[in-house]
């Protein structure tokens, strides 16, 4: 057994004016050269979890403590964080934040220079941590013109220069695109492999973590459920899920199949062994499997938006979209997806008047852009942004979704019964006298859903509304899109988050580089796997499984994968 | 993007140290507040604009310069071409000044009003001073990496802390600017028509921007506080830098003769009256 | 280090396993009691406003167009405490004018500015031992004054009664900083209630605005000494600016403020709010 680097013997922790314990006895083994995974919904003590390795709980929060923890065999209660910092590396969420310097290698040599590093003794350093990110040859560049991905590496190097026995990621990859999120995972599991560095990852990227962890511990309430190998802990389903903790895809198809035979067998967690496992099983005759899932749209409403041969430029000479052409009908559910850089909010920004064409035109029910004005057109489209804080204005959730209303010179009365009406629908009546930001997250971004709502919009557009957000979180927003979908409202949501969108979405606009790549109702577009990937998106588990079966077989979840394969079985068996 | 715009060629100006570059704009500075000759500060405004060239600032930045400050020039010449009379007569004695150009009588308000070559000279003189002031910042400070602006600083005895904020913040404004047009943006998005509303109701919708701006901010600080200390961050000066700063041959011999240049600047006012108002270059 | 081992108990069953540590809390990087993250973002926030014009084209005040950055000095300083608030003020004001040096006529006169705001503000409200910093504050800005109003009058030879019209913003600030409104308004920013925390806003930005005006003013005039006729057009434009950036200043304060005590943020050691 590898020796250990860092050990949590019966450690509890409460933060200042609070009795709640945000880690609660935990005891827990991180070994040279580990891997381990942390999951747990929000709130679950993640983040508290990875502050403890470092000393900044307690020593930043103050708090109650209980029981040790010690790192490189030094206590953290006992040592500076300084002299933590030379053991422990951490890279956080926002790769913004933490990135302070105005050069890459000033980034990397930031910590050596606090830690008193001859100068000497740091171009070297800075070297070799920049080769191990494969940074090389960007020394002299400014953070800011460096790719999300990019960022982040940057902070990995930045931390690795300090040559951490322990490396520690907070949610790294959830602010990024699936382009940035591979680059760091593929990064870190370098790291782990070749330099034998310890690795402490939380995150909700359940398929990543199953493929790269050695061990997984699973953190609910600040208490330690479970540890063990990722086997282990992703293949217990019904606990994930009872958890609130999104499960592989994978496992949760081979949970559903057991669960619909009845059957015990032990759930794979990782994406080759389920495709060997379906390659492996008996063949399946799929041609009645799926004949309810291949819908044919005929719709013939008018278009709602409609956008022919769009180019735009940026004043910088980015050419953003290249001749896109697309209708949108009343009463759609669109999902725009494709990398960053894709033309996805420059496309979306031309509905809202945000900008305009270099070349072509854009109409909203018939009419060109050129006669709306931008608040006109606000009350037709409502736009919600990407993170909720932005577009807080206001001290009360009252006041924040009455905002618009009162400014376009409503009656006192009108603006009341509007606001209690759409306060009720989102279930945020009781929090009506509270500063919105004294919310929960989740909550922040309903309130700002109902001010968007408050004006009655027809057509409503979400950019990234699950980003930050955990599973739970998550589907929250995406119910509500899915009852004003119901209601009759055009919904377009862009996302990166391809696994959470076939119980919603009906037809996807797949972009890259600036054009559009795939317009196609969403089992074809899912399954132009090869599209999808020249735009770095990976398919979901789902949907690769099911290609496992067979080429025709447009299924989109677990559930549909499992139900065809038991379906099969079930025939075979009669 | 909105940031620091250091010039990208390597000359006489980028190899010198800060600090020798700090004194020569505190000289330059004082010098043009001293002289009210329109003479002397062309002179001035002239070498720096060259300078400034010579040191890797575009032409293109310097015109833009000139092109965003010149409704401010065009105010000058117009009030101190017509207006500078009190002041000249109360500053130089000089009882009569040279008409150039007289309003016809008639005019409502403005009728008779006569603009003068010593005030339209005096507006001149103000022209190149504010310029002087204005271009020995590109000349100083975009000749020289942010980095080496930091280490140049904590040398010139400036607090670590005070060199760490300032750093900082050159790093995070651009992000919060960013950050001000999203939220603009959000705004604009909830259907508000601007349009028809008064005067104030507008400002103190724009105004309602700076809210979330600032806490979003203060939010993030928590988490930079938390990042600065996971990286052995302890605002303490005693720390090695990764550029040094160290004065050179030229860089001594800039200290030294903006120096030299100082104290002649001011022996020549006080000793003789140059660049004095009404001393011997008159109006010029 | 502060150490804390709090001795009120939980019941006995919710007790954790381990033994009680005694916690160390590490002093955090400050500036004289604001922690210097919070410091920095703020002078971050003002060096990104000071690219942010009002939508007012009431201009000549100062001879430019005036950006949202002015509105918030005050705010920065009641935040941050006096010494904090004057250098997140006077950093990101520096910032501002090194990156965009022709946003101002004068650099140094407008870090001036930003850094006597900044510390006014918050000389306005601290409490104690420091009670007695706003009278030589007063005194620097009575200088100020004369010497702005006295080169107008005895060197430039301006109508006295011009100048005191046209310098009305700053003997009215500084007549109020003098007098005890400096403290009704103070008061008025600890309050629960949002509208009296715009009262005070609005008079104490109207007072630290004033001053910080007076600061930039008096350097601004030396390098340009206006004709005295200006001094006149300056009268009814002057205080209508003034008002616009006060009203600003209340607007993005009261929601400041409401947003801080919502989200339960550390409050620096000299915030007034």
């Amino acid at each position: 057994m590898a020796s250990i680097i860092a050990a949590l013997k019966q450690a509890s922790y409460a933060y200042p004016h609070t009795d709640r314990f945000a880690l609660k006895d935990i005891s827990l083994d991180i070994h040279q050269g580990e891997f381990l995974g942390l999951i747990g919904p929000t709130g679950a003590g993640k983040t508290t979890f990875c502050l403890a390795l470092n000393g900044i709980v307690p020593q930043f929060y103050g708090g109650r403590f209980f029981g040790h923890v010690t790192v490189a065999g030094l206590d953290t209660l006992d040592h500076p964080i300084s002299a933590l910092a030379r053991h422990v590396g951490v890279v956080f969420e926002d790769p913004e934040t933490q990135l302070v310097a105005h050069s890459v290698e000033n980034e990397i040599a930031f910590a050596l220079e606090n830690l008193k590093i001859p100068r000497e003794e740091m171009l070297p350093r800075i070297s070799r941590a920049l080769e191990a990110v494969r940074l090389e040859g960007t020394e002299k560049r400014h953070p800011q013109e460096l790719s999300g991905g990019q960022k982040q590496r940057l902070a990995i190097a930045a931390a690795l220069a300090l040559r951490p026995d322990l490396l520690i990621l907070d949610e790294p990859t959830s602010q990024l695109d699936p382009v940035g999120a591979q680059e760091v995972f593929a990064t870190v599991r370098e790291l782990n492999r070749t330099l034998g560095i310890a690795v402490v990852m939380t995150g909700h990227a359940a398929e990543e973590l199953a493929e790269y962890a050695d061990r997984v511990a699973l953190l609910v309430g600040g208490k330690l459920v479970k540890v063990g190998p990722p086997d282990a802990v992703y293949g217990d389903v019904a606990q994930l899920e009872t958890c609130d903790v999104r499960p592989p895809q994978v496992a949760r198809t081979f949970y559903l199949i057991n669960r619909l035979r009845g059957a015990e067998s032990p759930v794979p967690v990782r994406l080759a062994e389920g495709m060997r496992r379906l390659r492996e099983g008996p063949a399946i005759e799929i041609a009645g499997c799926y004949a309810k899932c291949v819908e044919t749209h005929s719709d013939t409403s008018a278009s709602l938006l409609s956008v022919k041969d769009l180019h735009h430029v940026y004043p910088d000479g980015t050419r953003a979209l290249r001749g896109i052409s697309l209708d949108i009908r009343a009463g759609e559910y669109v999902l725009i997806v494709g990398q960053n850089g894709a033309g996805k909010s420059s496309l979306v920004k031309h509905f809202l008047k945000l900008l305009t064409p270099t070349e072509g035109c854009v109409q909203v029910d018939g009419r060109d852009m050129r006669e709306w004005t931008v608040g006109a057109l606000a009350r037709r489209i409502g736009y919600v942004a990407q993170n909720p804080d932005h577009q807080i204005f206001n001290a009360t959730v009252w006041d924040e979704v009455a905002f618009a209303l009162k400014n376009r010179g409503w009656r006192k009365a009108e603006v009341e019964g509007r606001v209690i009406e759409t306060l009720s629908a989102l279930n945020l009546l009781d929090a009506r006298d509270r500063h919105p930001l004294a919310l929960p997250r989740g909550d922040r971004a309903r309130v700002v859903i109902a001010a968007v709502l408050a004006l009655h919009p027809d057509v409503l557009i979400f950019d990234e509304p699950t980003t930050g957000q955990d599973y739970r979180g998550a589907r929250a927003i995406l119910d509500i899109t899915r009852d004003l979908h119901r209601q009759g409202k055009t919904i377009i949501v862009i996302t990166h988050h391809l696994h959470l969108m076939p119980d919603y979405a009906e037809r996807v606009l797949v972009m890259g580089a600036g054009v559009l790549l795939l317009d196609a109702p969403i089992r074809q577009a899912y399954h132009a796997v090869d599209v999808l990937r020249s735009t770095y998106l990976t398919p979901p588990q789902a949907v690769l499984l099911a290609q496992a079966l067979g080429n025709d077989v447009p299924l989109l979840t677990p559930e549909e994968v499992a139900a065809c394969v038991t379906d099969k079985n079930v025939k075979r068996e009669t | 993007m909105l940031t620091l715009q250091t010039v990208t060629r390597a000359s006489f100006f980028t190899r010198l140290d800060f600090r020798p570059k700090l004194v020569l704009m505190a000289v330059l500075t004082l010098t043009a507040f001293l002289w009210e000759s329109v003479a002397l500060n062309g002179a001035l405004a002239l070498g720096v604009i060259l300078a400034a060239l010579a040191a890797g600032v575009s032409g293109r930045y310097i015109r833009r310069v000139l092109g965003l400050m010149a409704p401010f020039y065009v105010i000058l010449l117009l009030t101190q071409g017509f207006w500078a009379g009190d002041m000249l007569r109360a500053r130089t004695g000089q009882t009569v000044l040279t008409p150039l150009l007289t309003l016809p009588a008639h005019w409502w308000l403005i009728g008779g009003g006569q603009m003068s070559l010593e005030g339209v000279l005096y507006a001149l003189n103000l022209i190149a001073k504010t310029l002087t002031m204005t271009l020995v910042i590109p000349l100083g400070v975009f000749t020289t990496d942010a980095n080496a602006m930091i280490v140049g600083l904590v040398k010139a005895r400036i607090p670590y802390k005070l060199a760490f904020i300032f750093s900082s913040t050159l790093r995070f404004f651009p992000l919060l600017f960013a950050e001000a047009q999203t939220i603009l943006e959000a705004q604009r998005l909830r259907g508000l028509a601007f349009e028809d509303l008064g005067l104030l109701k507008r400002v103190s919708l724009y105004a309602k921007i700076a809210v979330p701006l600032i806490l979003n901010a203060l939010v993030k600080a928590q988490t930079l506080e938390i990042v600065l200390l996971s990286r052995a961050f302890s605002g303490s000066p005693e720390r090695t830098y990764l550029h040094e700063s160290r004065l050179a041959a030229w860089d001594y011999a800039l200290l030294v003769s903006s120096a030299l240049f100082f104290i002649a600047v001011l022996v020549a006012y006080f000793g003789w009256g140059l660049g004095r108002m009404g001393g011997p270059l008159a109006n010029f | 280090m502060n150490t804390s081992r709090q001795s009120e108990d939980l019941p006995q069953s919710e007790l954790p396993a381990g033994e009680e540590r005694e916690v160390r809390r590490l002093d955090r990087v400050a500036i004289d009691g604001a922690p210097i993250a919070y410091v920095l973002v703020l002078a971050a926030v003002v060096a990104a406003l000071a690219f942010i014009p009002i939508p007012i084209s009431v201009v000549i005040g100062s001879g430019k167009n005036f950006p949202m950055s002015q509105s918030i000095y005050p705010l920065v300083g009641w935040l941050l405490g006096p010494v904090a608030g004057a250098v997140a003020d006077g950093i990101g004001a520096l910032v501002g004018v090194i990156v965009a040096p022709h946003t101002t006529t004068s650099a140094p006169a407008t870090v001036l500015g930003a850094v006597l705001g900044g510390f006014a503000a918050g000389a306005m409200t601290v409490k104690e031992r420091r009670a007695w910093w706003w009278a030589p504050l007063a005194g620097v800005f009575v200088i100020f004054y004369g010497l702005y109003a006295g080169r107008a009058v005895f060197i430039n030879g301006a109508a006295a009664r011009d100048v005191l019209l046209g310098s009305f913003i700053n003997w009215s600030a500084l007549l109020l900083f003098v007098l005890p409104t400096r403290v009704w308004f103070a008061r008025l920013l600890a309050e629960r209630d949002l509208k009296r925390i715009g009262i005070g806003l609005f008079g104490g930005t109207w007072i630290v605005a004033g001053l910080s005006h007076l600061a930039t003013g008096t350097i601004v005039y030396a390098i340009l000494n206006w004709a005295s006729e200006y001094w006149l057009v300056f009268a009814p434009v002057a205080p209508l600016e003034h008002l616009v950036r006060c009203l600003v200043g209340a607007i993005i304060g009261t929601g400041a403020i409401a947003g801080l005590r919502a989200t339960g943020l550390i409050k620096p050691t000299y915030a007034a709010y």
